[in-house]
């Protein structure tokens, strides 16, 4: 009995606002953690961007860049355990929320969620990719992870120079953006120290400039290219959290794709696999509580289902009864 | 027969360049020929020349055939060395013209081959070592396997030779089963064929038809026979070791080959050939053994023996345990997960023969191939030992380790059980692995802790592991020479000289002498390590050998804390632990008697200690100036708001603040000295609140293609102070004091130098005018609607 009550409250809430105040929650944690002696280790999986004096914790990738980038012989001698810890660190943090980590806990992913937000107030349409071109692109971020880590390796057997270190930070908008939070607006220089320096640091400068246009025409602008996604969707498969679909439920309806922000085609398409993650996902769970059918979609922890699309849910949340109600008069 | 198929995009005869190589028939000809003129020159030649100085003959079996290009080849495209192989090629013509009987029962046993190879060849080697790898043994061992081979190919049909009597024919079908090719036949095509081209013009009258339905290629040597008898025969890219993660009809020899074969090559390398040079080489089992059997100098004999014992014996418990474990027999156990240990060997063993290719066996090669030809060519090897991505090699080891967890899980979820069983059954399996693992540390801890022999090392193929390697993180720093002798204040240094702290290596003769260490225990605190140096000048480091003054350290929590010494090169290094994030004082005090003088020296660090580990917080009172009491004279650097992490450095341009203090009052009119590293200095006085104040310089002018944002430099500030006070020290009256005291500082290029906030936001704005204009035209412009969302209903 108590059980049901419970699962019926949890498949009825309305996820965008339980969403909205969870991202501000995070958002707050992350960003401004600092103020109040907040520290969630190095080896977040979010963009936690330290550069941001204040950020409540470490994206990964910045620890990540500076072990790879210690001389190989020292890489694969003892230095290889705290590499190993650090992982094994990420992975622990991963497991628990999966890619929820960029649905609801990625300052940066809530900010482009803030953007679209006040686009929407303006009454500005958004954009969207074609499919070939959404198939092209969708690609980039696997690029981005290849040049997280293979730019740090080629420093460390000395093929690159020091002024290579933490390359892709400094082409990510991450950096120069996330100090803003804090009125820290410093991030936006160029530096001429070195070629490698100067081509980086401008290239961050444009991405981050690219990045406010995107993020307002197309929602989730930077998710889309982001090498974190792509990391997490290499370890997917360990996590607790699951994304799960019911093929024999849908009926191809469509409206799990239409509220999709990552414009992922599978979720109404794939009829066939049950772990309906794909790479692009960032599992904010809007796919869920857009299904009308009962249990079609649904989010497990171990196997238990803890949120999963009911039609009483679904009309709750596009408020029916209110519409009937009306229709009535 | 098929003439034509729409072939796969995975198919390799659809591929531009390796579909010629792989299907070509007259460039699989000259090839053939090629490899077996290479092989009976390279016999010939070394019958013609038995002495040390021919290396062509080695260079050809020792490093082209073997290792090189067997290892490259079987785990990823194949057993493509057989389809080359100059015994095959020729057999295939000796065998049309032969008796074509049916091999005998008895001779139809693939141990044979695998026996060859292990005792023949392996056993051998340990225990004649050199004898066969010489030229003479070289020929001699080749041209009897080819008079073997060749009397079996004349008598015998089906080429059985490479099936049982070829020591690596079924070696190389078990590796094969690793790679990423996979010969078969389009079996949609294959349905309407009545006439079999394919096995009718197989060499080994294989089904090439029915491979895609065994999932595996029997005894096929990648000869290509059939792929140009019929079109329909594809040879497809997989996954790596995809055969593996199904099922097929499995082989025990195989499973041996494997076992065998990581027993003869990595393990009983790792004992004859590692822990044999380590110094305690005379306590190792085989060694005791070889002696009571009084055969002392066969102790590698032995090692050979025992590396063959220990690991059929783990590997058969292994394999035991867990088909207890899983409930099932000891066969079908052992021929379903014994498969899992192929990666074991090749990877490890590719590696170490990657590298030996890199640090000498290509100058071999070219040198071999030189003398044989007779053309001139000096090859130098293409890395040094030690280069640091050699050690990228090093690890396809554990990748093979890894991979071989990997393949032990695909190959239990082939068998049905229980999950606990398997689990079970996963960690007794891995019982062979383990047992490799825990000889690969145990070489590298014995080599740690005892040391390896002085007697140089010359080996050329199998398994090694990184610890076998030469150590170059040491220091190569050489000891200056200032004569030997270990000075200290009181009889060698003048009374006019600097005496300060340096944190970099005064007899380092690198220029990157880096203080700090990587690794190690990740529990232990940083620690520093300080030399106290003199000079005339600022720059003119001369080490202090022997400590004769006060040497104080006051912690982040301004408590005494001990300061470690140790003498390197006759230099005095002080080392201390840093637990805490934040300022450590360290003092040098220090006085002599000269000439009516008292000269009262002191030297102060302050050192900023910012290690990301830490978990202290920056606050305010930590920064706040530190003044030692039981210190005469000193110099309190007073911190501007700017400074507000662990990790602060400065810069030039900074302004810097000291206040001077004598017994702890404030010191008026006291001189102050600034020099910096590049010989610049300048002069002020303190004022009557015995404070100073100046700006660093910029005094860094490089091109602007060799700036470095890090360039460091050194700064010292000398405080000097003469008092009319007298007093007697050790008997001696004086009647002034001069204190002087001094505070090194280093400082970096300052931002505004290679930063540029303007460049940055007229890039940020006009990018972001162009993408707003793009975007709204491209948005404006478009005149056809969205496109409706279609699902395709299948």
């Amino acid at each position: 009995m108590m059980k049901n009550k419970i699962k019926n409250i949890i498949n009825n809430m309305p996820l965008n606002k339980v969403r909205f105040w969870i991202q501000l929650v995070m958002f707050i944690l992350f960003a401004y953690g600092g103020y109040v002696f907040i520290d969630f280790g190095s080896s977040i999986p979010i963009f936690a961007c330290p550069y941001n004096r204040e950020t409540g914790a470490t994206c990964y990738f910045m620890p990540l860049q500076h072990q790879l980038a210690m001389p190989a012989n020292v890489l694969f001698g003892a230095a290889a355990i705290s590499v190993f810890i650090g992982l094994l660190t990420f992975i622990a943090w991963f497991v628990v929320l999966n890619k929820a980590w960029c649905g609801y806990a990625c300052p940066f992913g809530t900010l482009q969620d803030w953007i679209t937000a006040l686009r929407k107030k303006l009454g500005i349409r958004y954009s969207t990719y074609s499919q070939p071109q959404f198939d092209k692109l969708s690609k980039i971020k696997y690029i981005f992870l290849a040049i997280v880590i293979m730019i740090p390796l080629l420093m460390g057997i000395g093929v690159l120079g020091g002024e290579w270190s933490g390359a892709f930070c400094q082409i990510c908008p991450a950096r120069i953006i996330s100090p803003m939070f804090v009125g820290d607006f410093s991030q936006w220089k160029i530096d001429f120290s070195s070629v490698a320096a100067m081509i980086l640091t401008t290239i961050g400068v444009l991405f981050a400039a690219v990045f406010f246009v995107g993020s307002f025409i197309k929602k989730r602008f930077f998710c889309f290219f982001c090498p974190m996604s792509a990391l997490h969707y290499t370890m997917s498969d360990l996590s607790l959290l699951k994304l799960r679909k019911d093929g024999d439920k849908c009926t191809k309806c469509g409206d799990c794709y239409k509220v999709c922000d990552m414009q992922i085609k599978d979720i109404a398409d794939d009829v066939t696999s049950t772990n309906i993650l794909r790479d692009d996902c960032m599992f904010c769970m809007k796919c869920v509580a857009a299904c009308p059918e009962d249990d079609a979609l649904h989010v497990d922890i171990l196997n238990m289902r803890v949120f999963s699309s009911t039609k009483e849910g679904f009309a709750k949340r596009m408020g029916m009864s209110h519409l009937e109600k009306n229709n009535d008069q | 027969m098929v003439d034509f198929v729409k072939r796969d995009k995975n198919d390799i005869f659809n591929r531009p360049i390796l579909g010629f190589v792989f299907k070509n028939k007259k460039f699989l000809l000259g090839i053939r020929i090629a490899v077996a003129l290479l092989f009976f020159y390279a016999v010939f030649y070394g019958f013609m020349n038995p002495a040390k100085e021919n290396i062509f003959t080695g260079a050809v079996f020792w490093i082209l055939f073997w290792p090189l290009f067997m290892l490259l080849t079987l785990p990823t495209f194949g057993r493509i060395f057989c389809g080359i192989c100059p015994h095959g090629f020729l057999g295939k013509y000796i065998t049309a013209l032969g008796l074509k009987k049916t091999m005998p029962k008895w001779m139809q046993n693939r141990y044979i081959g695998i026996f060859l190879l292990i005792v023949g060849w392996w056993g051998a080697y340990y225990v004649f070592p050199g004898f066969l790898t010489s030229p003479l043994g070289t020929a001699g061992l080749f041209a009897g396997m080819t008079a073997v081979a060749f009397i079996v190919y004349y008598s015998y049909k089906d080429m059985s030779y490479c099936k049982y009597i070829c020591p690596i024919g079924t070696m190389c079908r078990a590796y094969d089963k690793l790679s990423f090719t996979k010969l078969e036949t389009y079996t949609d095509s294959c349905r309407e064929c009545k006439t079999f081209e394919c096995a009718s013009s197989c060499p080994y009258h294989l089904k090439p038809f029915s491979f895609a339905a065994k999932n595996h290629t029997d005894d096929c040597t990648l000869c290509m026979e059939c792929a140009n008898a019929c079109e329909a025969v594809k040879f497809k890219f997989t996954k790596p070791a995809h055969i593996l993660g199904q099922k097929f009809k499995a082989l025990n020899a195989e499973v041996w080959a494997f076992i065998l074969i990581l027993a003869a090559i990595p393990v009983a390398m790792t004992f004859a050939h590692g822990l044999e040079r380590s110094t305690i080489a005379q306590e190792m089992i085989w060694n005791k053994t070889a002696a009571f059997f009084g055969m002392s100098e066969y102790g590698v004999g032995f090692a050979f023996v025992y590396a063959i014992v220990l690991s059929v014996f783990f590997a058969v418990l292994g394999l035991w345990l867990a088909s207890i474990a899983l409930k099932k027999d000891f066969n079908t156990t052992f021929s379903t997960l014994g498969y899992a240990f192929a990666p074991l060997f090749i990877l490890g063993s590719l590696g170490h023969t990657l590298e030996m290719f890199f640090v000498k066996d290509y100058a071999t090669l070219v040198k071999g191939f030189a003398q044989a030809f007779g053309f001139a060519a000096e090859a130098m090897p293409l890395a040094k030992r030690g280069d640091a991505w050699l050690h990228y090699f090093g690890f396809l080891r554990w990748i093979g380790v890894i991979w071989t967890q990997i393949l032990l899980y695909k190959r239990l979820k082939l068998i049905d059980s229980t999950r606990m069983r398997k689990i079970l059954g996963y960690i007794f399996a891995s019982l062979l692995v383990i047992f490799f693992i825990g000889i690969n540390i145990y070489r590298g801890y014995v080599f740690k802790v005892y040391g390896v022999k002085a007697a140089d090392h010359s080996h050329h193929m199998g398994g090694q592991s990184i610890a076998q390697r030469p150590s170059y993180a040491t220091s190569s720093s050489q000891p200056r020479d200032n004569g030997g002798e270990i000075l200290d204040f009181k009889n060698s240094i003048k009374a006019g000289d600097l005496i300060y702290f340096t944190n970099s290596d005064p007899k380092a003769t690198s220029k990157d002498s880096r203080t700090r260490m990587y690794g190690g225990n990740p529990m232990a605190a940083p620690t520093q390590k300080v030399w106290l140096v003199y000079g005339e000048n600022f720059g003119q480091n001369e080490c202090v050998g022997k400590l004769d003054g006060e040497l104080l350290l006051y912690d982040t929590l301004n408590k005494e804390k001990p300061v470690k010494s140790a003498l390197q090169y006759n230099c005095a290094a002080y080392s201390f632990e840093m637990p805490h994030n934040g300022y450590y004082n360290l003092f040098f005090n220090s006085s002599k008697i000269e000439e009516n003088t008292l000269h009262y020296k002191s030297a102060k660090l302050e050192f900023l200690n910012g290690s990301h580990g830490l978990t202290d917080v920056y606050e305010a009172h930590k920064s706040q100036p530190f003044i030692a009491e039981k210190n005469r004279i000193d110099l309190i650097r007073l911190r501007n708001k700017k400074e507000d992490s662990f990790f602060y450095t400065h810069s030039s341009g900074d302004l810097l603040r000291f206040k001077a203090l004598l017994n702890n009052k404030p010191l008026a009119n006291a001189g102050i000295k600034v020099f910096i590293n590049t010989g610049w200095t300048r002069e002020f006085k303190t004022d009557k609140e015995g404070i100073v104040e100046f700006n660093i310089i910029k005094d860094y002018f490089p091109k602007w293609s060799e700036f470095d944002k890090r360039h460091k430099e050194m700064m010292l500030i000398s405080l000097s102070y003469t008092d009319d006070a007298e007093g007697v020290l050790d008997g001696v009256d004086y009647n002034k004091i001069k204190y002087t005291l001094t505070y090194p500082l280093s400082f970096y290029p300052n931002e505004s130098e290679y930063k540029s906030y303007q460049d940055g936001l007229i890039i940020a704005v006009l990018t972001l005018l162009l993408a707003s204009f793009v975007a709204y035209r491209f948005r404006r412009n478009r005149t056809k609607p969205f496109a409706e969302v279609r699902y395709d209903e299948k």
